[in-house]
């Protein structure tokens, strides 16, 4: 194989299932760092508002260390802020704040009446990520591949409403949830085909609100899975599913929702899990972004991804979105111990 | 009066239906249990209570979740809001067990687990000052002032806003050295209880209210030791 391949070529040959030299080191969720802020002097508050923001943001990572992927957008208010919900940009912190919902759609899930915009390109801020995709693609399109995400419907639908109500409802009033859940599906693939139509070269689906940590298995299989198969159904491919914390107990049933991969964090088996979905399925993981990469010493990030190898990851990725706060030693150790353990 | 084996029959309806979620069950037997004499605080406290006890139980050992969590509370209230004017009305004024400020300190909205910490508190008979989510370091000073609750509890799911924890925590313990602070969320660990200068810690709901309860014994002892 000749080692001559880019970033961008090494993660769509990987997507394609052709021959690469090693496994990528790359994530379908926000990856940036307070050091591409340096780099542009820009506030964190910023970059989820301005289109080439967030577009510069999410190639210096690739830039400044060799990561395999821009993605974007960085908060997960996007979707909701286009059915209406507030969101807080914490504009007047000069620190790393996460965007959050201000202010939820309605209380209560019978209360939510929703309106599905009827162009959605033109909703919230998705022409804002949409941009930054098509600025991402011109600039850096050639050496790395784009990714973009959204959240699962159940996820989408606690960013809408109460969680506590929607939690209480997926068991008292199931139905009225599978109709939400349909609606919000609904959404997802549009929004996601917009992002594909934009630039983006693959989907991450992040369905975080309705793992084992919340819901139970049964009732993931019941309510969460049938809306998952809905939305893979109908986006291309690549498309990857990504549930964190707890997902020994429904890997099999994560593997089963339609999408090419699924990605999982460090709480997750992998070892178990590779024996459980087979080798047909990727498996995208599932390196803790915070510890190995913030508080460890860069000397002890060789062993974590030489673990998540040796456990049968098709790609290291992490947990989650990287902490911003990551450590330089600690990224070009990662990056290193990629091209060291990841040899194939 | 109901006689002794029919007070347990009750009580085990009532521990029963919380455990099942089954608001309308709750609601019979509360009024059943009034019907039949059956003293209102032993209703709450060995009925109800002792149910959501249970469900903490199931919770930890991952047969509930937090649906099942939040429909049992909700039973729980529904029993609570016949058993209390019940027990008001026999004069007899249940002792509060302590008081708590709660919170998820600003910049984290993963509220979920706070949730489930001040149900417990509240079904152990605890008075619960709920400042929500995201809310700023001085709230929590202010609340303590104006409150004297015995404990703060500090909830972070994110080790951002985690570490925004010790200089709230700094500030309390100067203005009321009494004070006794718990922190709580997935980043938190002993070690980090330790470093930040916090009293106390729970890994979950279960043993929440039990450590809040050792916390305040150790204040007691240690005051009546001087
Ligand atoms: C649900 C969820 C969300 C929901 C939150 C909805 C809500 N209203 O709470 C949403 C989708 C909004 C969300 C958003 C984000 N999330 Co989030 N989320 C989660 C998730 C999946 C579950 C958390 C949860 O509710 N657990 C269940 C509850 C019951 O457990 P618990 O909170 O730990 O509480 C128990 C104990 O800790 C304890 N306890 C809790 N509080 C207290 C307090 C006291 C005093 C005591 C004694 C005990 C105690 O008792 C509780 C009951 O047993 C976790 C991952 C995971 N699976 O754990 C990520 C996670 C917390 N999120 C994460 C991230 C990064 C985010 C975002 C920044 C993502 C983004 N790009 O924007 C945003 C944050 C925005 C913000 N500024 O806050 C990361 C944090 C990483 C880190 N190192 O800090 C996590 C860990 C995911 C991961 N694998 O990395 N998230």
């Amino acid at each position: 194989m000749n080692s001559e391949l880019n970033s961008r070529e090494r993660v769509l040959r990987f997507f394609g299932k052709e021959e690469i030299d090693r496994v990528p080191v790359f994530s379908g969720m926000g990856n940036v760092t307070v050091h591409g802020l340096e780099k542009y002097s820009w506030k964190f508050a910023d970059i989820h508002v301005e289109a080439h923001k967030m577009a510069g943001m999410a190639a210096s990572t690739f830039q400044l260390f060799g990561f395999e992927c821009a993605v974007v957008p960085f908060d997960m208010g996007v979707e909701a802020e286009a059915l209406g919900a507030g969101v807080n940009f914490y504009s007047t912190h000069t620190d790393v704040v996460y965007p959050t919902i201000s202010k939820k759609v309605a209380e209560k899930v019978e209360d939510l009446d929703i309106r599905v915009p009827s162009d959605l390109a033109k909703a919230g801020r998705i022409p804002l990520v949409t941009e930054a995709i098509r600025l991402l693609k011109e600039e850096v399109g050639s050496q790395v591949a784009i990714g973009a995400w959204v959240l699962g419907p159940y996820t989408l639908a606690g960013q809408l409403v109460d969680i506590g109500d929607l939690a209480k409802m997926a068991f008292k009033k199931t139905d009225m949830v599978h109709e939400l859940l349909d609606t919000l599906a609904g959404v997802l693939i549009e929004i996601s085909r917009i992002y594909r139509e934009a630039g983006a070269d693959y989907m991450t689906i992040r369905e975080m609100g309705a793992g084992p940590d919340i819901l139970s298995p049964r009732i993931f299989k019941t309510l969460i899975r049938p809306h998952l198969e809905q939305i893979f159904d109908a986006i291309e491919s690549p498309k990857i599913l990504h549930i964190c914390g707890s997902t020994d107990s429904i890997i099999e049933e994560m593997a089963l929702c339609g999408a090419d991969g699924v990605s999982v964090d460090q709480k997750n088996n992998a070892a178990e899990s590779r024996k459980k979905i087979g080798n047909e399925l990727l498996l995208l993981g599932n390196f803790d972004p915070y510890g190995p990469m913030v508080q460890m010493d860069a000397s002890q990030v060789g062993q974590v991804i030489k673990k998540c190898i040796d456990d049968g990851v098709d790609a290291l990725w992490p947990g989650c979105d990287f902490w911003p706060d990551v450590k330089k030693e600690n990224m070009e150790a990662l990056i290193a111990a990629a091209q060291k353990y990841g040899k194939l | 009066m109901a006689s002794e084996e029919r007070t347990q029959e009750i009580l085990k309806e009532l521990r029963d239906a919380v455990v099942n979620y089954d608001e309308d069950k709750v609601v019979e037997w509360s009024n059943i249990a009034i019907d039949e004499g059956v003293d209102p605080f032993v209703a709450t406290i060995d009925g109800l209570a002792d149910g959501m006890i249970e469900v903490g139980d199931l919770y930890n050992k991952k047969e509930y979740f937090v649906p099942e969590l939040l429909m049992c509370s909700d039973a729980l209230y529904a029993g609570l809001d016949i058993l209390k004017p019940a027990i008001e009305a026999s004069g007899r004024k249940p002792e509060a067990k302590g008081s708590i400020v709660l919170g998820v300190v600003e910049g984290d909205v993963h509220d979920i687990g706070k949730n489930l910490i001040k149900m417990m508190f509240e079904v152990a008979g605890w008075t619960v000052y709920d400042l929500g989510k995201d809310v700023p370091l001085e709230k929590f000073l202010e609340e303590q002032l104006r409150t004297d609750c015995d404990i703060v509890g500090l909830s972070a799911l994110m080790t951002t806003s985690m570490v925004s924890m010790p200089e709230i925590i700094k500030k309390l313990k100067e203005k009321n050295p009494n004070v006794r602070i718990m922190l709580g969320g997935a980043p938190i660990t002993p070690e980090v209880v330790e470093k930040y200068g916090a009293d106390g810690f729970a890994q979950s709901a279960g043993t929440a209210v039990d450590e809040a309860i050792r916390l305040i014994k150790m204040l007691k002892e240690e005051e009546m030791g001087k």
